[in-house]
């Protein structure tokens, strides 16, 4: 029966957390890293990172909506928002504790610069960079649920709603059931194997 | 004894051909013109301190802890940059860390993250070489160091000794002028150390680098070097210059290199003596001493 309102609810909603959680990654571990490298960064935006991050992120939807109207733009601010302040921290700390000596040896070859980030630091830190990105996800996906039920707009967070208007306690559980299973999906499908590969150069335990 | 002799022959047929066609460029002279170093609100590491080494000549710096070794590897290194005084690398003033100056570590600092061969590339590719090129160069090299069955490990995945000769061919890609060890073998086991020090010294032979490396093993260093410089502490400085003219290759069990060793050592236990005595405010007695002193003599005490 609600079928064709299931599958177009899941594609909605999934486009929205690949769109919004790849901006959250790359604007994430962008500041994360600028956090941990440029001083001036963190004197005057560091207090303010851990600050709004502490503002759970559906708090920015009324802000939104004032200012991007019902739009899925208001919707993706959630989102990003949601996820990018968890995946910088995460990125500041491991950019922070790559191991100095590491750092010194890619200068002594003559790395410097972006370079120097982009081949050295980056990579040194994935492991903790990942962390922060697994953390991403799931705050990724919390911002759209919330933000999706609280603006009728498509996705599995209205079906949510919808369910919850009709009655039907079948539906409400089975969207629950659904977003484990997207959870799930994304850990067998991507993270999972990223784990896999991080134990396998760094000599970890795989999990 | 016999096993190691046998491991140094097989190599040298094995790999006669890739390490004369190996090396360019020769060592460079590399000098400390009255350097003097601090960190910033902290007692000078090294005061007004020369040092001169000729282009191909292997230089050892002893001393004990906080005597400032590193601290010179670091600034040849251009890791550091000196408080006064001037840094020269081949005549001109050192601005920065280089190529041409490469640097093995204690702990080896080989990224976890890339294959033992990609490791020994990735100067390479820093340096713009093109891919076939690069993968020629790092097969040569960890043929050298006796690497080659390892280049796709990781480097959690090889022993100390292992990691170890994968930074010095890493070290070796880019063909530098000077070669900086900073106490490369301090972690390993005597054997494995002893088999890297003729490494050392055979690459050392064949391809006529400066090498600077700084060890706090006197034995190491005498086996090791041309010149042997002694350093003290408080401020770090040099105390003493020795030239080691004995003929290679050498062991680390020959007469005449625990002759020179005991020299030195004598030398560096009174700097240690003196640093403690400091510590200690006085009251530290150094062990061991000519007086014997027998506690259950007990000298007149039943009278």
């Amino acid at each position: 029966m609600h079928d064709r309102t299931v599958v177009r609810a899941v594609t909605t909603s999934v486009v929205r957390l690949l769109l919004g959680y790849s901006m959250a990654l790359v604007g994430g571990v962008l500041l994360g890293v600028a956090l941990a490298r440029a001083k001036a960064v963190k004197q005057f935006v560091g207090p303010l990172v851990l600050g709004l991050g502490s503002v759970p992120s559906i708090c920015w939807l009324p802000v939104a909506i004032l200012w991007f109207g019902l739009s899925e733009t208001s919707i993706q601010v959630v989102v990003v928002l949601g996820a990018l302040l968890p995946i910088a921290v995460a990125t500041e700390t491991a950019v922070r504790h790559v191991p100095p000596q590491i750092i010194r040896a890619a200068r002594t070859m003559g790395a410097s610069g972006p370079r120097l980030l982009a081949t050295v630091v980056v990579p040194a830190a994935f492991p903790g960079i990942l962390g922060g990105a697994k953390l991403g996800w799931t705050f990724a996906l919390r911002s759209l649920m919330a933000g999706e039920l609280l603006f009728v707009s498509g996705g599995l967070g209205q079906l949510l709603e919808t369910g919850r208007d009709l009655g039907d306690t079948a539906l409400v559980l089975a969207v629950v059931v659904l977003i484990v299973g997207l959870s799930r999906l994304s850990e067998w499908a991507l993270f999972g194997r990223l784990d896999r590969e991080v134990a396998r150069r760094w000599g970890a335990e795989p999990a | 004894m016999f096993s190691f002799a046998k491991l140094v022959e097989t190599d040298e047929v094995e790999d006669a051909a890739p390490t004369r066609a190996r090396s360019q460029r020769r060592g460079a002279s590399t000098s400390l013109d009255r350097v003097t170093f601090a960190y910033p609100g902290e007692a000078a590491a090294i005061a007004s301190t020369s040092l001169h080494v000729d282009a191909g000549e292997l230089v050892c710096l002893v001393g004990p802890s906080g005597s400032g070794k590193s601290t010179i590897l670091n600034l040849i290194a251009g890791l550091l940059v000196p408080t006064s005084g001037r840094v020269l690398f081949d005549e001109e003033a050192i601005r920065g860390p280089g190529p041409e100056r490469a640097v093995v570590f204690q702990d080896a600092a080989l990224f976890p993250w890339l294959t033992l061969r990609d490791n020994v590339e990735y100067p390479l590719k820093l340096a713009g070489m093109p891919k076939g090129e690069r993968r020629a160069r790092s097969e040569q090299l960890l043929r050298m160091v006796h690497l080659w069955k390892f280049e796709g490990s990781h480097p959690h995945q090889l022993s100390g000794g292992m990691r170890q000769r994968g930074a010095i061919a890493r070290a070796l890609a880019t063909d530098p002028a000077v070669l900086l060890m900073d106490e490369p073998f301090a972690a390993l086991d005597a054997q494995t150390r002893e088999i890297l020090q003729g490494e050392v010294e055979r690459i050392f032979q064949e391809t006529k680098k400066t090498i600077v490396f700084v060890t706090h093993n006197v034995r190491e260093a005498v086996r090791l070097a041309d010149r042997v410089v002694l350093m003290g502490t408080r401020p770090g400085r040099i105390l003493r210059e020795i030239a080691i003219d004995l003929p290679r290759p050498r062991r680390i069990d020959e007469e005449r290199v625990a002759w020179f060793a005991a020299d030195v050592a004598s030398e560096i236990r009174s700097e240690v003596e003196k640093i403690a005595k400091e510590e200690a405010d006085d009251a530290w007695v150094a062990p061991g001493g000519p007086v014997h002193v027998d506690p259950r003599r007990n000298l007149g005490s039943g009278i």
